[in-house]
């Protein structure tokens, strides 16, 4: 999430919001996003549903997945990052500012 | 009397051992869940709370922004 909050300037300036979203309750994220200064929205998917109704769900581990998606002004799903592969957001900055040149 | 008794734990040892076997396959057929959704696809809408008990429909950006949604493990772990 750090990775995110460092390009954050970026990408609000490219119309985009970042959300994070995880199992955890609002109250470990209130207290993470203090530790780790983070200041966009952290969401809490308590109970996994969302994480579920992804197809997230490690259903041995109990666990989500890593992965970050960036959804355009459409709703539609424009980029995929998974695993590792989502610990460096610049893919999804460079989507994003690539869009706000097209336009 | 000897002899019969190994030849019996023999014989339970072949029933037994294919189901020992599986055991472990199965452990191994397990893997990270797919994601469901992929480039192209309508992102499923959701509203949950944030850290600071607001509530976050994702549908509302639509018209106005782009969403970079992250999921994440667990806090206080990895990134």
């Amino acid at each position: 999430m750090q990775a995110f909050q460092g390009q954050l300037a970026k990408l609000e300036a490219a119309d985009t919001q970042v959300l994070g979203i995880s199992m955890d309750s609002p109250f470990s994220n209130k207290a993470w996003a203090e530790k780790i200064n983070v200041t966009f929205p952290l969401l809490s998917d308590w109970g996994g549903d969302t994480t579920k109704e992804y197809g997230l769900y490690n259903q041995q581990r109990k666990i989500g997945r890593r992965i970050n998606y960036l959804i355009d002004k459409q709703g539609k799903i424009a980029e995929v990052q998974l695993d590792s592969e989502a610990i460096d957001p610049t893919k999804i900055v460079d989507a994003c500012e690539r869009r706000k040149l097209k336009n | 009397m000897r002899r019969r008794t190994a030849l019996v734990l023999l014989w339970i040892l072949t029933l037994a051992l294919p189901a020992v076997s599986r055991l472990g396959a199965q452990e191994k057929k397990e893997g990270p869940p797919e994601p469901k959704f992929k480039v192209g696809d309508m992102a499923p809408d959701f509203t949950l709370s944030d850290q600071n008990g607001n509530k976050v429909t994702l549908s509302s950006f639509r018209g106005k922004k782009n969403v970079a949604l992250a999921f994440y493990i667990f806090a206080f772990t990895g990134g």
